[in-house]
């Protein structure tokens, strides 16, 4: 979510809260290294509302799984899981008086800075990358199609290079010939065109992330590409500039799975260690009161 | 026996080609050149129908026409009559919280919806109109139907049933095409017509329901029937008004010049009118009305229409309120196309739209919450797809824009497709999930949503199976919630539903909107 002016009253109430929380704990603090903040009137309402904040913050998964359900705009619980989450870590922080104990209390300290740490983190990236892709990625498709259009992508490559048709094998194929077989190389004005394509760019469209190929790059791409054109005739120089937009599609395509991954692949640590987070601390508080 | 010609002619097999001989021994066939006939051999074929047989289905493609020359034929929608309903409006505490949108089929006598066309009948590519209570009607002898279908290939409007044993002539284009030239066909066409439907079509028009019976006989003889091939222009911006028309096949457009182009203000199908305007103002025509494909109208003359409008008072006022809105509607647009003049904005053809979904690109973190509440919302067929045309850091996602230019409303064989009065799109209840509409509009916003339903099982008389039928459907912009559930379930506050030229104001150029840009 982007972090923008309108976020003014959420920053603001929660200026206030953690103004209130700092001065309570600044009367109320214990300030006896041996005895435990947690165990106090004090101690145990900013656990109890530092805890409560988390479950809140946590319920917008809950939240996101019944999109049509009445409950308050989604934003608004967005809203409410960025800044009482990260409420939640000063709340606790009082709550145990700045000590990170032992055991159980440390492991769910642990764990409450990693799931601030990665909320932040990931607050960052939904900040800006959604205006590097919009940037960089004009021909962004649906993430879910990305593996079908780079199925079209190598179709209508295909289309093109049989479109060129004209001599025998390329040199490429004669190298993976039968053995024992005769290749017989037939050259023409395309065969620069049908070895780099079965060289090159082939590869790249097939797979993508796993050959390190020149034409990944941009620049590199470029070059290659100014370089074919100057081996064949000007007839053949479309179907060049057919080829080099796929592969510019093709590092699209690339770019925006990346950028993709980068958006919501941090969800796959924060999601985990906050449900961790929740049910630990539920296990903290019933252990916490009963004994 | 309609055509006592007939006992002479020999009944050849279904399918054969009916000899250039015995269509000439047919009076409909009189005035056509024996040469013609004998070079299109093959475009007239005899068909014979038992009792029962289906002659041809609603929805289906096709390219002939029919004309009865023995028994009777029943023509009927077998598609429900009913709309694509979006229900779950929440009543209690729970049920508003939990309220889950159930994409079901509504008749309009359970859901009158709002603003409604107050229309009695429902027209099809026949002689006749069928009642909207009861949309079946027969076709006798003499009676050629699937006109549209074959002069302009739109889907068959209806299913026709052999009542009782049936011959007919199944015709290709060419050959109506020559036979609506000749005047022998031309004056019985016309004469059925006036006989059948005039009377409904008339009626059918909610201003002109205070006609009274010896009115509209006295029209009946004196209204004129006139055909207009594709683009031949009927009445011209600035011309005299002499007549007014109401459509009776195919499509109207009409069009505004302004510097620089063409505005098409609307799109006219059967039952539909034009021509008031210049009748009842300044006397000269404020649009150009042409034809899109084989258009027919019916031309009341000026005189007549004065008449009319002395005699029945009401009338006139319907007539002129009706006018009063057309032309302020027309004014909107102008000021509109006058004012926008970005390039990119028209191409894209947002000026158009009156309503779009748009995605804030540089908050979306394209997590498809949009389209996942919209399936949600819809018994899971999304009518959105979060991809589309960019205008700057927006993008407009595939969902209905309620274009001013409905380019989604031509063709429809029943004229289900059609604006409110605030120009937003509904299908009505008598669509027949053709999905012409669907594959008509340039943005791929309708989809056609099916449903299982009870139909009656003509092999087994007496008894109903269960049938698929489709209905189209658009975004109903989830009216039964306060805000569509697209826009509420963005956590990024990305989607909003938008009035284009409000929204876009200021890149533009324009000063800010009104109050409530975003809509949603």
């Amino acid at each position: 979510m982007r972090i923008d002016r309108t976020h003014k009253g959420w920053f603001i109430a929660s200026l206030v809260i953690f103004g209130v929380v700092l001065l309570l704990y600044g009367i109320y603090r214990v300030p006896d290294a041996s005895q435990s903040m947690g165990g106090t009137a004090t101690g145990l309402w900013f656990g109890s509302v530092g805890f409560a904040f988390m479950i809140f913050a946590g319920l917008l998964g809950a939240r996101k799984r019944v999109p049509v359900y009445r409950l308050g705009r989604a934003q608004t619980w967005m809203r409410g899981h960025l800044w009482l989450g990260l409420l939640s870590l000063p709340l606790i922080l009082f709550h145990s008086g700045f000590r990170y104990g032992h055991g159980l209390t440390a492991l769910l300290m642990t764990l409450l800075i990693l799931v601030v740490a990665s909320g932040i983190f990931g607050a960052a990236l939904q900040h800006y990358m959604p205006r590097v892709m919009t940037r960089e990625v004009t021909m962004e498709t649906i993430y879910d199609e990305i593996d079908h259009v780079r199925a079209q992508l190598l179709e209508e490559a295909e289309g093109l290079m049989k479109q060129v048709g004209g001599g025998g094998k390329s040199a490429a194929s004669e190298d993976q010939g039968e053995p024992g077989g005769i290749a017989v190389a037939v050259a023409d004005e395309a065969t620069p065109v049908r070895n780099f394509y079965e060289r090159e760019l082939k590869p790249f469209l097939e797979e993508p992330g796993v050959h390190r190929s020149a034409l990944a790059d941009a620049a590199l791409a470029r070059g290659a590409f100014t370089q074919l054109r100057a081996l064949v005739p000007a007839s053949l120089h479309t179907t060049i500039e057919d080829l080099e937009g796929i592969c510019q599609e093709e590092r699209q395509l690339t770019l925006q799975a990346r950028l993709h991954l980068w958006l919501h692949g941090w969800l796959l640590v924060h999601i985990p260690l906050s449900l961790a987070l929740i049910l630990l601390g539920a296990v903290h508080a019933v252990m916490a009161l009963r004994f | 026996m309609l055509f006592e010609e007939l006992k002479d002619i020999e009944r050849q097999p279904d399918g054969t080609p009916v000899a250039a001989e015995d269509l000439l021994r047919l009076p409909v066939f009189k005035d056509i050149s024996p040469q013609f006939l004998k070079k299109n051999a093959n475009a007239t074929v005899w068909r014979h129908f038992r009792r029962g047989d289906v002659v041809c289905r609603e929805g289906e493609f096709g390219s002939t026409a029919f004309y009865i020359l023995e028994g009777k034929a029943s023509v009927e929608l077998a598609t429900p009559i009913a709309h694509v309903k979006a229900q779950g409006r929440p009543t209690g505490f729970l049920t508003r919280l939990t309220s889950k949108l159930v994409s079901r089929l509504a008749p309009r006598e359970e859901d009158r919806r709002e603003d409604e066309a107050d229309r009695r009948s429902i027209p099809i590519d026949a002689p006749v109109d069928l009642a909207y209570d009861h949309p079946v009607a027969e076709l006798g002898p003499g009676e050629l139907f699937g006109e549209m279908t074959c002069m302009n290939y739109y889907p068959r409007s209806a299913t026709v049933r052999a009542v009782t044993d049936c011959t007919m002539l199944e015709m290709l284009r060419n050959v109506l095409d020559v036979l609506q030239k000749s005047k022998a066909f031309r004056a019985q066409l016309d004469e059925t017509y006036r006989r059948r439907a005039l009377d409904s079509h008339l009626r059918d028009v909610s201003i002109f329901r205070g006609l009274t019976q010896d009115f509209i006989d006295h029209l009946r003889d004196r209204v004129e029937l006139v055909r207009f091939a594709p683009g031949q222009v009927i009445c011209k911006q600035g011309d005299p008004a002499d007549s007014f028309y109401l459509v009776r096949l195919g499509f109207v457009k009409v069009s505004e010049g302004y510097p620089g182009g063409e505005l098409v203000l609307a799109y006219l199908s059967r039952g539909d009118y034009f021509g008031e305007i210049g009748l009842l103002g300044g006397g000269t025509r404020t649009a150009t009305c042409s034809a899109l494909d084989h258009v027919e109208v019916v031309r009341i003359s000026a005189e007549d229409f004065r008449a009319m409008v002395e005699k029945y008072p009401t009338v006139r006022s319907g007539l002129e309120r009706i006018a009063r809105e057309r032309q302020e509607a027309n004014r909107e647009r102008l000021r509109m196309v006058r004012s926008v003049p970005l390039e990119s904005f028209l191409a894209q053809g947002l000026m158009e739209a009156q309503s779009l979904l748009v995605l804030d690109l540089d908050k979306c973190t394209r997590c498809d919450a949009c389209v996942t509440a919209c399936a949600d919302s819809h018994d899971g067929v999304t009518r959105l797809v979060r991809e589309g045309l960019r205008f700057e850091n927006f993008l407009v996602a595939t969902s209905c824009r309620q274009c001013r230019d409905p380019l989604c409303m031509v063709g429809c064989p029943v004229g289900a497709i059609r604006r409110r009065n605030s120009l937003e799109v509904i299908i009505e209840d008598w669509c027949i999930g053709c999905a012409l509409c669907s594959k008509n509009c340039p943005y791929g916003n309708i989809n056609m949503h099916s449903f299982a339903v009870q139909a009656e099982d003509h092999e087994n008389p007496g008894h109903k199976k269960a049938v698929v039928q489709k209905k189209a459907t658009t975004c109903d912009l989830c009216t039964e919630h306060a805000e569509p559930s697209c826009v509420y379930a963005c956590p990024h506050d990305a989607a909003h539903r938008v009035e284009p030229r409000d929204f876009f104001a200021e890149s533009l150029g324009q000063r800010v909107g009104r109050a409530g840009r975003v809509r949603g």
